[in-house]
């Protein structure tokens, strides 16, 4: 090391400020630059164009013994239900060390070292995580699913009910991101994040038929069958509503709990 | 956030020095705090006082409290009881205003992997300032120079070794000139080049900056720190200046040849002296003096030997201790 006087730096401005943003400008650049700058946003295209796309690709060229209006709606149903669930599990695995890999690692307490608020560690994750999936996950697989159709499909999908039901789908990447990165604030170890995160899935998919209607319409268990009705035009209204409350109710709920113990988190 | 206007070295250097000089108190002070987890306490009742520019060692044997100290002042840790404060702000409730003015090097520094040096440093940068990228990267090139990573600074920390990593840590600590630099074992994972070259940065920010380091290199504390503070167990032991610490107080060591028995004899027939112990070794004959009034003993000690024609004085002086004895002493003389 040379002990060199200090020479520039004439224009830097020092940073002000308080409250819960401080800080979240530089952690938000930081996040987004994870997914954007490295090859987490191409892989995560890649898997989920592969999946979804695929699927439902060869669902449309299997058009045996049925109507041009039943295959398009197969088709957009199994994009939708898919995407709901293989979505959800997605999230999971992919952000449960998030937060607590950066609580064991250390670099959680270098963050908090700096001036920047807890909930904007949080709220960072939260937005980037929630850009990125419904990017790659949602919004890139939806535009080649209507690409798609448009050159195999006899009946064209229409454009405008069909990106209701893709907001619908980013309503439940919201959730599942939210979700996540709360049990991460809550948990020291991934197991009870990955347990948690992706048992809720399952019950959804194998067990709903069995639980009460009032517990089900009021999880994100139905959300594909709602985004699908969007596109569609099927359910009615209220059907489609108290699934959409219900989440976003949730959203809040677990995004203010996971705040809140991340605030009491001691590094 | 708003902003304010802008800022160089040396109005940081200036202001450091103006907030010094109005408010005259403590950088950090606190009081009766504790820290348990459990039925562990980890820290005791600790009051401490850390004054403006000063660079105070913060020593104890592994688990004595001295990160759970630093997480508590940093707000990074919540204490059971008692009060914290840096700069006058309350370390619990006014904690990102305290980070704000603060560089933190943590025991075992790490980063984001895939961010190279400069990333790495660019991000830390950003939650101090904003401006122009030339102004950024100025500040950024400085700070690698200084802690001689320079050549490293685009290379992913993934494959920094711990000494560099210890490096970069020190380099985001003092990123943003603060006005209290808190360094938790600065030089442990360094060689010994290294940790010269972090004892040199220390000495060269104590004008700008008050340090506060917890370290078990009792050497490097010896060398550049003004006060020291001992924990053990939780507690603190001792907290006094550096010199007052290793200050023999009213103890003289003299290295003599000749009629040692007859020397002694005649010291202990003064009234101001309280006792004469006598060892000999390979290097000859030491008396070691205890004496009740310094003044008397500086003035006449050394002369009263030396009216004795038999006896040859090679050497005089007042006991210093190192710190390695005082920090065992008090250490060990706590737990036994």
């Amino acid at each position: 090391m040379t002990a060199r006087a200090s020479t520039a730096n004439v224009d830097l401005i020092p940073v002000r400020g308080s409250g819960w943003r401080i800080g979240l400008g530089n952690l938000l650049r930081k996040e987004f630059g994870q997914w954007w700058t490295t090859r987490l946003w191409w892989i995560q295209t890649l898997i989920w164009l592969v999946l979804l796309n695929g699927v439902t690709t060869v669902i449309m060229l299997d058009s045996s013994g049925m109507t041009p209006a039943e295959l398009v709606n197969e088709a957009v149903q199994t994009f939708f239900l898919v995407a709901a669930t293989a979505v959800g599990i997605g999230i999971v695995l992919t952000l449960q060390g998030s937060i607590v890999g950066e609580k064991e690692l250390g670099t959680a307490a270098w963050v908090m070292s700096k001036p920047a608020s807890r909930a904007s560690f949080v709220v960072s994750k939260l937005i980037a995580h929630f850009t990125g999936f419904a990017i790659t996950t949602i919004i890139i697989p939806s535009a080649v699913f209507l690409v798609s159709a448009s050159f195999i499909l006899p009946e064209p999908v229409p454009f405008g009910p069909f990106a209701l039901g893709t907001a619908v789908m980013a309503l439940n990447v919201l959730f599942y991101v939210t979700l996540t990165l709360a049990l991460g604030c809550i948990f020291k170890g991934r197991g009870p994040i990955a347990g948690i995160g992706i048992g809720f899935i399952l019950v959804g998919q194998f067990f709903k038929g069995m639980l009460p209607e009032p517990i089900v319409v009021a999880t994100p268990w139905l959300l594909g069958e709602v985004a699908a009705s969007f596109a569609m035009q099927q359910l009615p209204v209220f059907d489609r509503v108290v699934p959409l409350v219900a989440t976003t109710v949730e959203i809040l709920v677990f995004g203010a709990v996971g705040i809140w113990r991340f605030n009491r988190e001691e590094f | 956030m708003d902003t304010g206007s802008t800022s160089t070295s040396s109005d940081l250097l200036q202001k450091s020095v103006m907030r010094g000089e109005r408010d005259g108190s403590d950088v950090i002070t606190t009081s009766g705090l504790t820290k348990t987890f459990g039925a562990i306490e980890a820290l005791t009742d600790l009051d401490l006082n850390v004054p403006h520019h000063s660079i105070v060692g913060f020593l104890g044997p592994n688990g004595a409290g001295k990160t759970t100290a630093i997480k508590l002042l940093l707000g990074l840790s919540r204490p059971t009881s008692g009060k914290a404060s840096v700069f006058g702000l309350d370390a619990v409730e006014d904690s990102t205003a305290i980070r704000a003015r603060v560089g933190f090097l943590a025991q075992e520094p790490r980063f984001y992997t895939h961010l190279t040096a400069r990333e790495t440093l660019e991000f830390t940068t950003r939650f101090f300032f904003r401006g122009p990228k030339e102004a950024l990267r100025d500040r950024i090139d400085e700070t690698l120079e200084l802690v001689g990573l320079a050549d490293k600074a685009d290379r992913p920390t993934k494959g920094f070794s711990g000494g560099e990593r210890q490096r970069l840590g020190i380099a985001q600590a003092q990123v943003n000139h603060p006005d209290l630099l808190v360094l938790d074992e600065p030089a442990a994972a360094l060689d010994p080049l290294g940790r010269r070259d972090v004892l040199a940065v220390m000495e060269r920010l104590r004008e700008h900056t008050t340090i506060f380091y917890s370290t078990h290199i009792l050497d490097d504390v010896q060398r550049v720190s003004d006060h020291v503070v001992i924990l053990d167990h939780g507690r603190k032991v001792a907290d006094a200046s550096t010199s007052q610490l290793l200050d023999g107080g009213c103890t003289y060591e003299l290295a003599l040849r000749g009629d040692v028995a007859a020397a002694g004899a005649s010291l202990r027939s003064r009234s101001w002296v309280s006792d004469v112990a006598t060892t000999t070794n390979a290097d000859g004959h030491h008396l070691t003096v205890t004496v009740t009034d310094q003044e008397t003993a500086d003035a006449h000690l050394l002369r009263s030997i030396l009216q004795d024609d038999d006896v040859i004085v090679t050497a005089f002086g007042r006991k210093h201790y190192n710190l390695e004895d005082v920090f065992l002493q008090l250490v060990e003389g706590r737990e036994s």
